[in-house]
This record gives structure tokens, C-alpha cells and sequence, in this order.
């Protein structure tokens, strides 16, 4: 039997999912998301997912590439917005809040609902104005002083002020892979948001780097609601307290972290867990 | 990798090492010849241009009689239109007192610049005392006289209209000391004429400049405003298809015929006033324009969508994103587009010949609705022209020209430097 029969024997059809199993409803959720349906022209992305984002948590998404995890993320700041020929169907809400209601700007959903990307892209501008940035188009600092100290506590709460304090405009594109993402989330941070999503925010960076991320996202939940996307069921483990396993466009399961890496009910969750496909 | 592997890496590798180097003698050598054509056409015009910078001019003793002038008194006003062909012409006589006989004085005269009794009026203009007294003021000699001093050649050559006599009467001045060469300054403070020796390319310069000052003015705001449009605004549809497919076959229209359209619908429906630089500039424009928006749009494309996402996820309006993001990081390549499209415009000819530019214009244009011409046009009517001196004019013209182009691009590349920065 060859390796690709092998693996295809583990995903095969014949594993059905019927459904999702575990718990996709949080006592205190910040996000709700039910029935969530997208398409990509006539392609179908994700397929009837309900879970929810409980409130000062990490959520953690993970599940085999092509799984339709970042899709959904997009979904819940309609980044996908801006891919003309994406549809989403389905009842997303933010504290009661219809995401896709037609009087709803995008643009306050963002302010309220940051991002955070898989490969670290600060703007080409110094380190101040990166973080300046979001505060200056929301209008949110009347002055120069209060512009000041937003970035400055953004940065570190970022983790990154006490490396860059004294060069703020130097460009921000000169740092380190690992700094330049936690630039990137001290930008997202800067805005205040109430939710922070962050797609594989670590993937790009060594393990150092990654640890630092890991640790920083650890911190960050106190204030903020946090999904994560991410390829390593490690630091799937390591930060976050529910996990969702995506599979062809559904989720599989969603439970506790710990039981879901420890006692996975669904055999696609295990197979993938166990790290015998992914 | 086993021996027969090996064996045969070895074989191919030798071949590839050979094309490599076959191909970098080729790009080597063509290089060498572009760079070598370009050399001998400039040196070509620099040649042909050098007689142009220089201009000779005849010391004459110029007796202000006040019977010749026809004043009597001081004024000022009557002084500017006294009779001074005639104390130029006097003046030249009491210098040649052997010449006699109409034909002969007639050919004397011939050999000043229809401009030296302008000379010798602006001489006593500007010291009155010397009315009634003698003064030595330096006229400019006729073009053939120039051309056949530059020249050094025998009289009467092809274009060259110097009698024998003439001849002798120059190498008698000459000998005297009496002719001087100077630089020709006039050549870049005059307009027009049809005097090769007063002609000069200010006029179609500053002509050159408000038409290009009215193309970019138009076509820049306007080609940048539509690529960012129809790459970061429109919809994908057929619209914007039959858009895209119209935008890139404007560019590959032959540009007289925008000079058609212009003497059409801007001048004769528009009734916008002929021959000027709005014009030029409204007709350039049209064909400047799909150029600078398909070097846009390719140049918008090339900004990394990431930084994009970036400032979409901050919560940033699609305009803040164009215009904050999108349009910094994409000004280097427009302006690298402006730039082809700034130079093709300042060389083109033929749109401008049919809204009527490639009239005979003396006068320095004042503003963008003056009649006036440009530096293509006017190359192009002097190389028409048959006078020798005029051949010179032509290269000289030709090398303004390229200067201008020169520091264009000069501009734009320290502009495009500004605007270059690391993402």
C-alpha cells in the first residue's frame, strides 16, 4: 500500500461527519456564528459551521491546509469583502450584532474587529507611524500627546517597545521577521478592538520568535477575544483554551483544548491530532 | 550518482557554459552597438550644430549725421523713428568710398543683417550725445557672409549666395580686423525668423514648455485618477473589459490621428483658439494618456496585496487604502510611465501640425492661448529651409531639444527616487 492510499484511507469519505460534535456554544460569547455557509463562485468553502468565540479566550482553529479555517476567519471582519466573487450566507453576530447586516460599515466592523496576518506586512513607514496608522484614521487621538502614549502602549503591550524605544522612525520594515508581526499586532492592538484575529501569526517565524508570539497571545486574551488559525497543533495546545478541527469546509469537532487533544471523539479529529495526516 | 550520470552532467555542462557565453557576447556586443550609434549620431549633430553657437559681426564707424536721421532736436520719440538705414548705409560707403554704382552699393548693403539699422537705432537710443558725432557700434553680418567665413570655403557655393566682388569686400574687412566672431547668445533669446541669423529658439522652447506644462497638468491627474480607479474601484464587468481593451488600442493609434480629432472637436467644435499650447496640450494629453494609465495600472498591480489586507484590517476605507497605501508605493512606476509618455509627447510632430502649430510664429508665447510652436515643429521647419546657416540652426535645435528631454527625466528620476521606498 503506497503512502498516498494510506493517507487517503484515513480522510476517506467513508468517515462521515454528521454534523459537528462537542460543544460550539459558550456561556459568555463575544462572536456567534451559525450556519455560516461561503462559496467561492459555484465552490462551496465552508459548509453549515456554527461555533462560537467565548469572551476573553482563545479559539483556536485548526485543521488540514485547504480546510477552509482562514476562510472563515476572513468572514468574521468581512475581509472577504474584497474578493468580488465570495458569498456568505449564514448568522454572524458580535454582541448581537449582525456582521453582514446591509447598514453595517465594514469599515467600523474592522475597527472593532482587528487582524492579524500570516506573513508579518508592516506599512512601509517608520515604526511610530505603523503603529499611528490605525488611531490617525479613526480619529481616535485629538492630539499629539495622546497619539503618543496610544503607541507607546501599544508597543508594549506588543512586547516590542523596549527593543524599538529608541528608534520609532527607523522603518518598520527593517525589522526582524518576529518583530515586524508583533508590529503588526501592536498596530492591531492601537485601534482597540474588541476581537483580534489572527491568521497563522506565528508560521513565518523561527521558534524563538514564534515562543515570544505564543506568549504575547497569551497575555493579550485578559482584554481581547482572540481566534487563531494555526498550523501547529502545538501552539494550537499551547495558547489556546477551545479548539475547532476543521475538515473539507466543516467543523469536524470543537471542545476544551484539553479535550480535544487528549480525548478527540471524532476519528478524523484523532487521525489528524495524532498526527497521521495534516 | 553513478559514473555514466556523472559522464554526462560533464558533457552537457560544457554546452551550457557554452551558450551561456555565446550569450553574453551577444548582449555584449549589442549593447556595444547601440551605444555606438547613439555616439555617432550625437557627435554627428554636435558637428553640424557647433557653426550655430557662433555668429560674426562687422565694426562700422556709424556717423549719426542729423541730416541723414531727419531730426533736429533731442526728442526722444522722433529719435526712435528716425531715417537709420540711411546712416547705416551712409556709414558702410564712407567706409568703402571704391564702391560705387547702384548694383554694386545694392550688394554691399546685402552683406549687414537686415537688423543692423536696428542695431545702430538702439546704439544711439541708448547714448543720445552722440547725435551728430561719430560712433563705432558692432553689427551683425548677413547669414551668408556667416556661413561663408565659417565655412571657409570658395564664393559662390551651393546655398552660399557670396558674389567675387562680395568676397573681396569680406576679406578686406577681415584682414582689417574688422570682423569678430562671438558667441551667439541670440540663438537661445530670440524667437522665429526668416533671418537664419536672427533666428532663434526661444520662441518655440517656451512654446515646448506651456505645451508640456498642459499635457502634464492634464494627463497626469487624469491617467493616475483612472487606473486607480479601474484597479482598486470598479467592478470587474464587461464594462470595465470593453474599457481596458479600448484604453490599450488608443495607445497604438497612430497620433496624427489625435491631431484630427483635435482640429475637430477642440478647435472646431470646442472653438478653442489655434495653433496654442492648450491646444497641443489637450491632443498630447489624448495621446499621452493610455500610456501613463497602463504603466498606472501595471504599477498599482505590483503593490503587494498584503499591504492592502494590512490596512483594510485596521479598519481603513477603500479610499484610504488607494490613496495612503496603494498610491505611494505604486509612484515610482506612474512616474516612470508619465515620463515615456512626457517624451513621446515632446517629440511628436505630426498631431501638431494639423491644429495648426507648425505655423510661422516670431513672437515668444506668453501664456498657454498665444499662437506659438514647438521645438519638433520647429526643427522640422528649419530643416525645410533652404538658407545654409539653417542647417547648423537645425542640429543646434536638435540638441535643445535633447537637453530638455535631458532634464526631464532628470527631474522625474530624483522625483521617482524620493518616492522609492523598501516593502
Amino acid at each position: 500500500m503506497s503512502d498516498l492510499s494510506f493517507t487517503e484511507n484515513l480522510t476517506s469519505s467513508d468517515i462521515t461527519i454528521e454534523g459537528t460534535v462537542g460543544k460550539v456554544v459558550a456561556e459568555d460569547a463575544k462572536m456567534s456564528m451559525r450556519n455560516v455557509n461561503v462559496f467561492y463562485a459555484d465552490k462551496q468553502a465552508i459548509k453549515n459551521v456554527s461555533l462560537d468565540l467565548a469572551r476573553n479566550q482563545v479559539t483556536a482553529l485548526i485543521g488540514p491546509s485547504g480546510c477552509g479555517k482562514s476562510t472563515f476567519l476572513r468572514c468574521l471582519n468581512r475581509m472577504n469583502d474584497t474578493i468580488p466573487i465570495c458569498r456568505v450566507e449564514g448568522e454572524l453576530l458580535l454582541e448581537e450584532q449582525d456582521i453582514y447586516a446591509k447598514n453595517l460599515d465594514p469599515v467600523l466592523l474592522r475597527a472593532r474587529v482587528g487582524m492579524v496576518f500570516q506573513k508579518p506586512n508592516p506599512f512601509p513607514k517608520s515604526i511610530y507611524d505603523n503603529v499611528a496608522y490605525g488611531p490617525k484614521i479613526h480619529g481616535l487621538a485629538t492630539n499629539k500627546a495622546e497619539l503618543d502614549e496610544i503607541v507607546i502602549s501599544s508597543l508594549q503591550k506588543a512586547g516590542l517597545f523596549n527593543e524599538v524605544k529608541d528608534r520609532l522612525d527607523s522603518p518598520g520594515t527593517g525589522l526582524s521577521g518576529g518583530q515586524q508581526q508583533r508590529l503588526c499586532i501592536a498596530r492591531t492592538i492601537a485601534v482597540s478592538p474588541e476581537v483580534i484575529l489572527m491568521d497563522e501569526p506565528a508560521s513565518a517565524l523561527d521558534p524563538i520568535a514564534t515562543a515570544v508570539i505564543e506568549e504575547l497571545i497569551d497575555e493579550l486574551k485578559e482584554k481581547y477575544t482572540i481566534a487563531i488559525v494555526t498550523h501547529s497543533m502545538q501552539q494550537a495546545a499551547r495558547v489556546s483554551q477551545t479548539t475547532a478541527y476543521f475538515h473539507m469546509g466543516q467543523l469536524v469537532e470543537m471542545g476544551k483544548t484539553e479535550q480535544i487533544f487528549t480525548n478527540p471523539v471524532h476519528t478524523l479529529t484523532e487521525n489528524y491530532i495524532t498526527g497521521r495526516f495534516g | 550518482m553513478n559514473r555514466t550520470t556523472t559522464e554526462k552532467v560533464v558533457k552537457s555542462l560544457k554546452q551550457r557554459h557554452r551558450k551561456e557565453k555565446l550569450f553574453k557576447a551577444a548582449g555584449f556586443a549589442s549593447v556595444c552597438f547601440g551605444f555606438l550609434l547613439v555616439l555617432t549620431l550625437i557627435s554627428d549633430i554636435v558637428i553640424k550644430a557647433t557653426p550655430a553657437f557662433h555668429q560674426h559681426w562687422l565694426k562700422l564707424e556709424i556717423d549719426y549725421q542729423q541730416e541723414w536721421l531727419g531730426v533736429d532736436s533731442l526728442d526722444y520719440e522722433k529719435l526712435e523713428s528716425a531715417d537709420y538705414r540711411k546712416v547705416l548705409r551712409r556709414s558702410i560707403l564712407a567706409m568703402m568710398p571704391e564702391v560705387s554704382g547702384r548694383q554694386d552699393k545694392r550688394s554691399l548693403y546685402k552683406l549687414v543683417s537686415n537688423n543692423a539699422e536696428f542695431t545702430v537705432r538702439d546704439a544711439l537710443l541708448k547714448s543720445p550725445e552722440f547725435i551728430g558725432k561719430k560712433k563705432n557700434v558692432w553689427v551683425m553680418l548677413d547669414d551668408d557672409v556667416d556661413s561663408y567665413l565659417k565655412e571657409n570655403t570658395e564664393f559662390s557655393q551651393t546655398g552660399i549666395r557670396i558674389s567675387e566682388k562680395q568676397a573681396g569686400w569680406i576679406e578686406q574687412w577681415y584682414n582689417n580686423g574688422l570682423i569678430d566672431k562671438q558667441w551667439n547668445t541670440e540663438f537661445l533669446t530670440s524667437g522665429d525668423s526668416r533671418e537664419p541669423e536672427l533666428a532663434g529658439v526661444r520662441g518655440a522652447l517656451t512654446g515646448t514648455m506651456w505645451t508640456m506644462l498642459v499635457t502634464l497638468i492634464l494627463s497626469f491627474p487624469l491617467g493616475v485618477a483612472a487606473a486607480l480607479y479601474l484597479e482598486e474601484f470598479a467592478p470587474s464587468n464587461r464594462f470595465t473589459d470593453f474599457i481596458e481593451v479600448n484604453i490599450n488600442n488608443l495607445a497604438a493609434v497612430p497620433s496624427i490621428v489625435f491631431g484630427l480629432l483635435g482640429l475637430a472637436v477642440i478647435i472646431n467644435l470646442f472653438g478653442m483658439p489655434r495653433s496654442t499650447p492648450l491646444v497641443g496640450g489637450v491632443v498630447l494629453t489624448l495621446m499621452t494618456l493610455p500610456t501613463i494609465i497602463i504603466a498606472s495600472r501595471a504599477s498599482i498591480k505590483a503593490v503587494p496585496p498584503s499591504i492592502r489586507e494590512a490596512a483594510l484590517g485596521l479598519g481603513a476605507s477603500k479610499m484610504q487604502v488607494a490613496f495612503g497605501h496603494v498610491l505611494p508605493l505604486a509612484m515610482p512606476g506612474i512616474i516612470t510611465g508619465t515620463i515615456i509618455g512626457m517624451a513621446q509627447a515632446l517629440g511628436e510632430t505630426a498631431p501638431l501640425l494639423m491644429i495648426g502649430m507648425v505655423a510661422f510664429i516670431v513672437d515668444v508665447p506668453m501664456g498657454v492661448t498665444d499662437a506659438s510652436t514647438v521645438m519638433p515643429v520647429q526643427i522640422y521647419l528649419w530643416a525645410d529651409s533652404p538658407e545654409r546657416a539653417f542647417l547648423a540652426k537645425t542640429s543646434a535645435a536638435i540638441l535643445v531639444l535633447l537637453t530638455f528631454l535631458m532634464m526631464m527625466n532628470t527631474l522625474a528620476a530624483t522625483l521617482r527616487r524620493k518616492f522609492e521606498k523598501r516593502f
